[in-house]
């Protein structure tokens, strides 16, 4: 009897703590390095809890680099390519998924294919191709793009729809109605939970990303925090504790944006990829 | 009508002069340094615009690193690049070669046909390709033993003994000490350590310092080859080889890792912070002490030689002013340039950022150094610089690779440093003849 | 063609036209060109010289080619089912029924989206030999704590553990399968006496193949492709290029595209890698594929 409650009720629990704390980790001591000063950053071995507590060090590391322009900058990239996401790939997935047509699943997996290729050259072509249209130093190269889809979310959500029985799109189809009408009014309902999975997967990209903005950015008032958070990297130096302040800051509106998201999430996911 | 008439010529006028302008110029400058050195030199820039209302430069700070400049090169190939970028001196050979600088010859010979003599020698030979100017010096460094006076001290021994005045002291000397300083605790991993000769990651200890110090040469430029076989480079080789075994290679990885990992703050440096008594540095060491570690009681001196009575040496790198291809104002971005490159500007900046000057009459201001920066800039005279080479960031990273596995004892001198010239020479071939 | 598929190929079309928009102008031209290059000599500037499969051979030679693809190859045979465990494990650990299991499931999915820049400082922190947890943590069992960092024969085994970090995102799709599953499955199966662990690998693990199939796919392309962590692990250091950890270990094949693109600016040797790469890799998603067809479940 006592081992059937300790198995159902005390293990999980324990075991769950454990691997929060591990988990939890990383996180605790990019803040608790944040809060430390160059005396406590010298000592050695680095202690666990910071005393004192040098809040200084957010006003520093807001003050190193235009902050508040940067935050700008990194919210209007986010959301253009988080809109770009959810609009372009529920499209497409629909496409691939819910209508049956010829050469689908050949160009699918031409798609799927591109997963694979690496970056570094086709960013060289791809710059070009940006050059020529003049869109250097401009959020376009970064916003654009995400409104012809990514295979990565095309795949997620063509996995959910496969999911959803044919015979709400065969009866819809029956009734006469055309595909625009049952992609917006049958199906892209039950999609919702799916695309803001895509949602939160582009979202949390977009504010990370800096290696695409450092390529097509000139202006420095124009870049993303991700980038931002790179000036704290000096030649010989790295600005230690401002460096963690600013990667916490930056990293709290993602934390937001998850709590909030958390609830479709896991509803989403939960009818999608199971299905083949 | 007429009326009209009058407007229409008078706004033809007034955009004509627009179009002639007064012939204001607009020219970026970018570059990938940070505060406090971009400080100083955005407050440069600044001076320069104030005199000059007819260029003009916009100063970007652009996040990279020394070698790594794929965002230079995507922008210059899409013709959105600077029209003036900071360039680490050691690759201007290199991004000659590969097509993205501007040859400047021309323009450096308008300006004064004696400019290289106004250079410190070494700084200006890694300017040229195939005899052209590519790059303007600008500042520059070098490298000493730093040794902690209480930890010799500890050790039983006088850190007289490291006077410069006396002249550099022989390797084995210096190992004496070091060994002697050598801790370990109970499981025989080390606590404390002398001197790691062949660290990189809080010092300098790379296969050039050795190799220059053991008076080996890297590349014969007339032949068109790298040379990294070398007999005293192999030495070299082989004395790092030697002092690892002597130490335990994995124990002192372990050292290493414990107190010098990746990203490690310079707040930490394990010198700094009295855990190593003696490495190998540069200037830039001075300001870390004198913010982090204050009371750090130390001393500069030579490399230590080889044999006693060998001539002491060092190396330099530093940094240059380029115009990449593409820029449509080379007469103008030289102009600037040369101003930063020259006395006035490298005035301020020695001055603002506590670099040395490569500008040669610079060099004899002792107004501009502090006492503690005197030994640095004494030594330049005795100090060399790396070769000019198109494939230089090849080669600097196949002897970083023999290096490790010499030090790790995977592999011997000369068979590590024959595939050094075997991965190497084949793709400096393509840019044959180099002079 | 009958009326009905006729309309349906143009509306398939219709919908999926913004991807084939978008790879024709942003992927085909970066593709065909990136071939074109790997039959050349080029550094970005200037002419591209023709020289046929010079490039090719060269590869075949180059040691550093063996270096980064069997790094890469030794670190994706082992990240990708490790984290197909992980992620198992975490989703189960998520599908707890326990109140608090939402505060759970944001502490376990954070790591993943720390900016794997800021993640790596930690992490070294956390492998120091000497007073790293992770070592406390070894010597607590009596073991010597491995060098994650200065040792050779560790480094990949680092990196595997702290993508496992990451394990978060997977994670959430994984714990979607399995509470997906339907209930009376379970149920019926307690009923005849079947425990916890007969449940797991009789009714979960085989409904879940589906997602474990997407998961190694999807690990099989960040696998091949690492690059990041490696990037911000190793770019730091005094004056000068990096090795790509100690004796190159961490020397992972993109980064070695990478290098050779922008360092060594030799852009056609960096297509020929790329194309070598894209092939095997193509090659690899297919058995992964055919093999999945002998053990993937889906349902009816």
């Amino acid at each position: 009897m006592l081992r059937k409650i300790l198995g159902l009720k005390v293990l999980p629990r324990i075991v769950l703590l454990l691997m929060c704390l591990v988990y939890f980790l990383p996180f605790y001591w990019m803040v608790a390095t944040s809060f430390k000063d160059n005396a406590q950053l010298s000592s050695f071995p680095p202690s666990i809890f910071p005393s004192p507590l040098v809040w200084r060090n957010y006003v520093d590391a807001v003050n190193y680099i235009p902050f508040l322009q940067f935050l700008v900058n990194s919210l209007v990239l986010t959301a253009g390519a988080t809109l770009g996401a959810m609009v372009s790939n529920s499209l497409i997935a629909y496409g691939f998924a819910r209508i049956a047509w010829k050469g689908r699943d050949a160009l699918f997996y031409v798609a799927i294919a591109t997963i694979f290729i690496p970056f570094p050259v086709t960013l060289v072509a791809l710059f070009d191709i940006f050059a020529r249209l003049h869109w250097i130093d401009t959020y376009l190269p970064l916003i654009v793009p995400t409104f012809f889809g990514q295979a990565f979310y095309m795949f997620l959500i063509r996995q959910f729809l496969m999911g959803v029985p044919k015979e709400l799109s065969d009866a819809a189809r029956m009734d006469g109605a055309n595909e625009l009408t049952i992609f917006s009014s049958v199906i892209l309902p039950l999609m919702k939970p799916a695309i803001a999975v895509v949602a939160i997967f582009a979202a949390v990209n977009a504010w990370n990303d800096f290696l695409t903005p450092l390529i097509y950015l000139q202006t420095e008032s124009r870049y993303p925090l991700s980038i931002g958070l790179q000036f704290y990297r000096a030649e010989h130096t790295v600005s230690f504790s401002l460096l963690m302040a600013a990667s916490t800051l930056v990293v709290l509106p993602v934390v937001a944006l998850f709590f909030f998201f958390q609830r479709f999430f896991i509803e989403g996911v939960s009818l999608g990829a199971v299905k083949g | 009508m007429k009326k009209t008439f009058l407007w229409v010529v008078a706004a033809a006028v007034v955009l004509s002069l627009a179009a002639c302008g007064g012939g204001k110029v607009s020219l970026t400058f970018w570059t990938s340094h940070t505060p406090p050195d971009s400080d100083t030199l955005k407050a440069m820039v600044d001076v320069w615009n104030k005199a000059n209302p007819a260029i003009q430069v916009k100063f970007v700070q652009v996040p990279g690193s020394e070698t790594d400049v794929a965002k230079l090169m995507t922008a210059v190939r899409g013709g959105t690049g600077p029209d003036v970028y900071f360039l680490d001196r050691f690759t201007v050979a290199q991004r000659a070669a590969a097509g993205v600088l501007t040859d400047i010859t021309a323009q450096v010979k308008k300006q004064d046909p004696n400019l290289a003599s106004q250079y410190v020698p070494y700084a200006w030979a890694e300017t040229q390709f195939k005899g052209k100017t590519y790059a303007l010096p600008f500042d520059t460094d070098s490298r000493v033993l730093y040794y902690n006076k209480d930890m010799v001290k500890a050790a039983g021994f006088d850190p007289a003994m490291f006077d410069p005045a006396k002249g550099p002291l022989t390797l084995a000397e210096v190992q004496r000490i070091a060994f002697r300083i050598n801790k370990t605790d109970k499981s025989g991993a080390y606590t404390q350590v002398g001197f790691i000769p062949y660290d990189t990651t809080f010092s300098q200890g790379w296969h050039y310092t050795w190799g220059f110090d053991f008076g080996g040469k890297f590349a014969d430029l007339a032949a068109g080859k790298v040379t990294p076989t070398d007999p005293n480079i192999v030495k070299a080789f082989q004395f790092l080889h030697d002092w690892a075994k002597a130490m335990g290679p994995q124990k002192v990885q372990t050292f290493i890792s414990t107190y010098s990992p990746p990203n490690n703050p310079p707040q930490q440096n394990p010198f700094l912070i009295g855990k190593v008594a003696m490495m190998v540095s540069g200037d830039w060491v001075l300001n870390w002490i004198r913010m982090y570690a204050p009371n750090l009681s130390y001393g500069v001196t030579y490399i230590p030689v080889p044999n006693k009575g060998d001539k002491p040496s060092t190396w330099s790198g530093g940094w240059s002013l380029v115009i990449p291809t593409g820029s449509k104002h080379v007469d103008q971005a030289y102009k600037f340039m040369s101003w930063m490159a020259g006395p006035e500007g490298q005035k301020a900046y020695t001055v603002g950022t506590l670099h040395m000057p490569t500008w040669l009459s610079l060099l004899n201001d002792a107004s501009l150094f502090d006492p503690q920066h005197l030994f640095f800039k004494q030594i330049l005279d005795i100090s060399y610089s790396r070769p000019p080479l198109p494939v230089g960031a090849l080669y600097w990273d196949a002897l970083t690779q023999a290096e490790n596995e010499v030090t790790l004892d995977q592999q011997d001198p000369m068979t590590a440093l024959q595939k050094v010239a075997d991965a190497v020479n084949p793709q400096l071939a393509q840019y044959l003849p180099l002079e | 063609m009958t009326p009905a598929n006729r309309r349906n190929l143009k509306n398939g079309l219709l919908f999926v036209s913004p991807w084939i928009l978008g790879f024709a102008f942003f992927q085909i031209y970066p593709i065909l060109y990136s071939l074109r290059l790997s039959f050349t000599r080029y550094s970005g500037f200037g002419n591209a010289v023709d020289i046929g499969l010079g490039n090719f051979i060269r590869l075949f030679q180059d040691p550093l080619f063996w270096q980064a693809a069997y790094n890469t190859l030794y670190y994706t045979v082992l990240a990708v089912p490790v984290g197909v465990v992980v992620a198992i494990a975490l989703a189960l650990a998520m599908h707890q029924r326990v109140r608090e299991v939402s505060a759970y499931r944001a502490l376990l999915y954070l790591p993943s989206i720390l900016p794997l820049f800021a993640l790596s400082f930690v992490w070294v922190v956390f492998v120091n030999p000497r007073y790293g947890l992770l070592s406390e943590l070894f010597r607590l069992f009596g073991i010597d704590p491995p060098d994650f960092i200065g040792n050779p024969a560790f480094t990949k085994l680092g990196l595997v553990l702290l993508a496992q970090l990451g394990a978060g995102g997977p994670a959430l799709i994984f714990l979607a399968g399995i509470q997906a599953i339907p209930r009376d499955l379970f149920e019926s199966a307690e009923i005849d006496g079947a425990g916890a662990l007969r449940q797991f690998f009789g009714i979960t693990l085989p409904l879940i193949t589906p997602v474990i199939l997407y998961d190694i796919i999807l690990g099989l392309s960040y696998g091949l492709q690492v690059f990041t962590q490696a990037y911000v692990i190793t770019a730091g250091g005094e004056a000068g290029a990096s090795t790509a950890g100690p004796l190159n270990s961490l020397l992972f094949y993109v980064l070695y595209i990478y290098k050779t693109a922008f360092q060594y600016t030799e852009m056609g040797y960096a297509s020929a890698l790329v194309w070598v790469f894209f092939i095997i890799s193509l090659v690899m998603a297919l058995f992964v594929f055919r093999w999945a067809r002998r053990w993937v479940h889906y349902e009816a």
